[in-house]
């Protein structure tokens, strides 16, 4: 029997499906990029869904929003309803939660959104690394991710800023509902503000999950800490440690144990 | 043959000089009157409207390199072995890597977007980033990477709100075309002088990987000669945006132009190249599957006639293109504009007749660009002719009929060139000058007005170390590289900025790494040009060699003022000449005896002052290195207490072009560190090898700042991990003949630049690393010992100081930050 099969939408202006694509396979899942206009019926039958980074229509309007209206945004929500595993990296987090598939407590509705940065002295895009650490919330994606572990991962956006206008849905995700994972300071603690909180999240919220447990919304980008190469040198903590020593680049890095977590859900 | 006469041919006599001046004027033109009258003998005839502007284009120094092409042919090396492409076409190539027996190439390209940065720096920068891509694109490759090394004015000068404009307007640029299209930044070098204050430099590297067997050349294969080809064009619909752009960056940029010119910079847009990029791998995963022969080149320059008639004429063959067949955004846009405009995101394509349907469904349907960009597309626009002319034609008439010879031929000018020295000024004489009393100050002749005095205490050293790092030249670039995609497509390995050069891995999931790295000295190279162009060299190499790799080639953008200057024409030729012999001297591969290949590069020429003062000479080099292992690249960071901390070099005060002359002298001087090419050779070999035993564990070159910053700086990289270094320099300063405590400027040997190279050597390994020093005969001397407390001791004669990581920290934090996002 051959591997269950991972499908990578591809909309136009996504760039991080290749990098995503190898996360995947990593694991010892098949993976699949299909394009946005092509992808529809792959959805449909996929084991679980991953929509990547990047700038889908070019952010027109409002990042994600365009592409969550595309007719493949259709057959995604519903895999989702069904419990199809689905995750969306940064431009795919947007992608979602325009999509009202995450935190989808009313499925369809855009509870959340992902605001502009706020950072002290500067503004817009930043590319650096954060830690994060797993919610109280149940997913598919996190599953196996040790609880206590504190994992490096990289983010890269100007719009990653969780926030809720609505109050029934900030007082949810104040409880940890749908919390799948939070900024941590390097020593595993929430974090307070700049920079351990890169973008002032509202409850250091780095990802959320839909009420099913398997539709995930996650700003850094686990998929760029898959291999122990990419983890910087001078991180610090273990994984620090880990990459001064390291002798097999190719060795996991810390946003494997997200996909180890899908393949084992999935086998 | 035959030949049409094109209709609209110009009416100017060539021998009526009036004639032709007000005809040049007319159309905008910046061919000069002989050059008309060239035009006229080439054709046999007077231009076509149309043919005046292929010619100006195609004539102009941007494209035709007139001005520098004998002086690069003369001294620039540019074969080796491993050189699949050297310049010529839109890059250059090298055989980089072998991986699962396929011969894995590195592509590298580089430009310069000076003159558009300067008049509408968001799109400037960003069309430059989007011009250097196409030129690896369409040599079949992936890209990987791009560099940028910046150049501004004085941030706190007379232009400083401009200044300051400029800069963060170049970042923004950069950071939204490359961060959406999806390529890495690897790095770049950010320099604030007031020599830029009124004409920055923005130069572009990019990277690409492609096998060798997949390689595509910009030029119609040789099957046109026995099949019907046609011409594709693809991307966006061509407008007039970027008309007359490749002349614009051949002339002296003014006042006026800031306004007037800005139609003359193009219009980015990184979403659609990211789907063209899609799309065009899609497009040559499918003829190499199926062994379809094609040609694939970037419009960029010229446009549509430049890009098509060089293809043709690449292949001895010729083209008839239809402008009423090409995609246009308005209606009515005369013909010389859908020629010659420089519209973005377009390629040009040359395919078998019987494959076009299916190309043109690529990027039509398969990928709807029709759809995502209003009238973008692909369509044919001509075919491939066997009679070598250049047709173009327009609403039925022929609007250009030449030999594909006559238009690619080029000309060339020997310049006059005389030397005339100078050297950079320094703050205070820019302050000075601000305050109205330094105008007449001759900086070569004058004697010096007095300085800030030497640094001749330990703490007077510590103050100046702190003041140091806080140089908006010296300071954390963080706040600029943060704002780039450093990670994006997941092949990092060292991130720019936390070594001397960037690394890689060449294809995922393979431990081959691609290191990159890039060397500059304008200053130094003001008062020596010919040192500032092997300087340039030896910083790129050295700083590859840093992370272990193994110097593969190089790729160069020279930037400088006007050719017509005789003493800038001296400046450039003895800047390349230093470049050239840079390069062949720096035999880095053990047993072979060629150096390190200039594979590509660019010449930017007229960059100078509202005042019409030449830039200082900058010309700017890029190294691509290889490491087999990617594991044993090392960073900047000090790794693990109680290794020893060795300096391969020795101490000197020659202080011409460093940032402590700018910082704390009253006047420039000439005495640039001396550059020896020979032990420059040692001292790479030595790196590359011990650095593959496992014997270094980080490594820095005294650049920028000279040796404590660069001591400050391994130990900041390394301050997470509680690394810090106590270093005695007391027997190094004796050594190199400094004198005795009291006496003169320890400042001079503390912070002079391009020293040599620091390295940690972990305490088992440090006997087998002086001893392989010593068996090459390069000069080390061990400088102290690392230890676990995040910060840096100093021993000097008269004392001792110590700084922590946090005081080190808080002092090069802030400035660029405060300059960048205000």
């Amino acid at each position: 029997m051959s591997p269950p099969r991972v499908v990578v939408v591809q909309f136009p202006g996504v760039n991080c499906e290749y990098e995503s694509l190898r996360a995947i396979e990593a694991v010892g899942l098949r993976g699949e990029i299909r394009r946005w206009n092509d992808a529809r019926g792959a959805v449909r039958n996929a084991a679980a869904v991953f929509v990547p980074g990047g700038w889908s229509y070019q952010d027109r309007i409002r990042a994600g929003v365009v592409a969550a209206k595309d007719p493949v945004a259709e057959a995604i929500a519903e895999a989702a309803a069904r419990g199809v595993p689905v995750l969306g990296v940064c431009n795919g987090a947007q992608v979602l939660v325009e999509a009202g598939i995450v935190p989808g407590i009313e499925p369809g509705a855009v509870e959340v959104a992902l605001a502009r940065n706020r950072m002290p002295g500067r503004h817009g895009y930043q590319c650096r690394w954060a830690f994060v650490r797993r919610g109280p919330a149940r997913c598919v994606f996190t599953e196996f991710v040790d609880g206590d572990a504190v994992l490096p991962v990289p983010y890269a956006h100007a719009e990653g800023r969780f926030t809720t206008s609505d109050d029934d849905v900030a007082r949810r995700i104040a409880s940890g509902e749908g919390v799948a994972m939070t900024y941590v300071t390097p020593d595993g603690e929430r974090a307070a503000g700049w920079p351990d909180n890169p973008n002032g999240s509202m409850h250091a919220v780095a990802a959320l999950v839909n009420p099913g447990g398997n539709a995930m919304a996650i700003m850094p980008h686990p998929e760029r800490s898959t291999w122990l190469h990419q983890v910087p040198t001078d991180i610090g903590g273990p994984w620090g440690r880990a990459r001064a020593r390291m002798d097999d680049p190719l060795a996991p890095g810390p946003g494997r144990a997200l996909f180890e977590s899908l393949r084992r859900a999935l086998s | 043959m035959s030949e049409h006469r094109p209709d609209a041919i110009l009416r100017a006599d060539p021998r009526d000089v009036a004639a032709v001046r007000a005809c040049l004027a007319e159309h905008g033109a910046r061919l000069t009157v002989d050059e008309y009258a060239r035009v006229c003998e080439l054709l046999g005839r007077r231009p076509s409207v149309v043919e005046l502007h292929v010619f100006d284009t195609m004539w102009s120094e941007h494209c035709s390199y007139k001005s520098s092409r004998p002086v690069l042919r003369e001294y620039l090396p540019t074969e080796a072995p491993h050189v699949v492409l050297g310049p010529g076409e839109d890059a250059g190539i090298v055989r980089f890597a072998r991986i699962d027996g396929r011969s894995v190439c590195l592509v590298l390209a580089h430009e310069s977007h000076n003159h558009p940065s300067q008049v509408l720096p968001v799109e400037g920068a960003a069309t430059g980033i989007g011009g250097i891509v196409r030129d690896v694109y369409c040599m079949g490759a992936d890209v990987v990477g791009v560099l940028d090394p910046l150049r501004f004015g004085d941030p706190d000068g007379p232009n400083a709100r401009r200044v300051r404009d400029i800069a963060w307007g170049v970042v923004d640029g950069i950071a939204q075309y490359g961060n959406a299209l999806g390529v890495p930044n690897l790095g770049g070098e950010t320099v604030f002088d007031a020599t830029y204050d009124d004409n920055c430099l923005v130069n572009v590297v990019a990277l690409g990987v492609v096998d060798e067997d997949g390689i595509v050349r910009s030029r119609v294969p040789d099957a046109a000669r026995d099949e019907p080809f046609d011409v594709i064009l693809v991307g966006k619909p061509t407008d007039a945006s970027g008309f007359g752009g490749a002349a614009f960056a051949s002339e002296r940029l003014s006042e006026e132009d800031a306004v007037e010119r800005q139609g003359a910079v193009q219009v980015p847009d990184p979403f659609l190249k990211r789907v063209l990029a899609e799309a065009g791998r899609a497009l040559l995963a499918w003829v190499r599957a199926e062994g379809i022969p094609i040609g694939f080149k970037d419009l960029g320059a010229g446009g549509i006639s430049c890009a098509v008639s060089e293809m043709a004429q690449a292949a001895g063959l010729g083209a008839d293109v239809d402008l009423d067949r090409v995609p246009v955004a308005f209606d009515d846009l005369p013909p010389e504009v859908i020629a010659c405009s420089e519209t973005q995101e377009r390629f040009a394509l040359a395919v078998p007749a019987r494959v076009s349907e299916r190309v043109l469904a690529i990027y039509n349907e398969d990928f709807e660009l029709p759809h995502l960009y209003t009238g973008a597309g692909a369509a044919v626009i001509g075919r491939v002719t066997r009679e070598p002319r250049f047709v173009v034609r327009h609403r039925g008439a022929v609007v250009v009929d030449a030999h594909v010879d006559a238009i690619t031929t080029g000309i060339v000018y020997e310049r006059a060139a005389e030397a005339r020295p100078r050297v950079m000024p320094t703050r205070r004489e820019l302050a000075a000058r601000r305050e109205g009393t330094g105008a007449a100050v001759d900086p070569v002749a004058d004697p010096a007005p007095s300085d800030d005095g030497p640094a001749a205490t330990p703490e007077a050293v510590r103050v100046r170390l702190l003041e140091m790092l806080g140089s908006i030249n010296v300071c954390s670039r963080a706040p600029l590289y943060e704002h780039y995609d450093t990670m994006v497509q997941g092949r990092a390995v060292i991130e720019p900025g936390r070594a001397d050069a960037a690394v890689q891995v060449l294809v995922p999931g393979h431990r081959v790494g691609l290191a990159v790295g890039l060397g500059s000295c304008a200053r130094l190279g003001a008062a020596d040009p010919y040192a500032g162009g092997r300087w340039a060299v030896i910083e790129a190499v050295r700083n590859v060699a840093c992370v272990g790799a193994l110097p593969v080639a190089v790729t160069d953008c020279l930037n400088f003022g006007d050719p017509e200057d005789p003493a800038v024409f001296h400046e450039f030729r003895e800047s390349v000449r230093g470049l050239g012999d840079a390069c062949r001297g720096l035999r880095v591969v053990e047993g072979d005896d060629h150096g390190v290949p200039v594979v590509s590069g660019n010449v930017s020429f007229y960059n100078q002052s509202a005042t019409g003062d030449p830039i200082a000479p900058t010309p700017v080099v890029c190294c691509a290195g290889r490491l087999d292992d990617v594991a044993r690249a090392r960073s900047m960071a000090l790794a693990e207490p109680g290794a020893s901390i060795v300096l391969l070099g020795a101490l000197h005060d020659r202080l011409a072009g460093s940032e402590y002359e700018r910082r704390y002298r009253a006047r420039g001087g000439r005495d640039v560190p001396e550059a020896d090419l020979d032990a420059e050779t040692a001292r790479v070999r030595l790196l590359v090898d011990a650095f593959a035993r496992g014997h270094v564990s980080a490594a820095h070159d005294v650049a920028d700042g000279g040796l404590l910053v660069a001591l400050a700086e391994m130990v900041l990289a390394g301050a997470r991990a509680r690394s810090g270094a106590d270093v005695d320099l007391r027997g190094a300063l004796r050594e190199a003949g400094a004198t005795r405590e009291g006496d003169g400027d320890l400042g001079a040997w503390l912070f002079s630049e391009y020293g040599g190279v620091l390295v940690e050597v972990p305490a088992p390994r440090a006997d087998a690393f002086l001893d392989a020093a010593r068996a090459r005969a390069v000069e080390c001397v061990v400088l102290g010992t690392t230890r676990a407390v995040a910060g840096l001791r100093v021993s000097l004669p008269g004392g001792a100081f110590e700084v922590d990581a946090d005081a080190l920290e808080a002092a090069r934090r802030g400035a660029l930050e405060e300059v960048l996002y205000r």
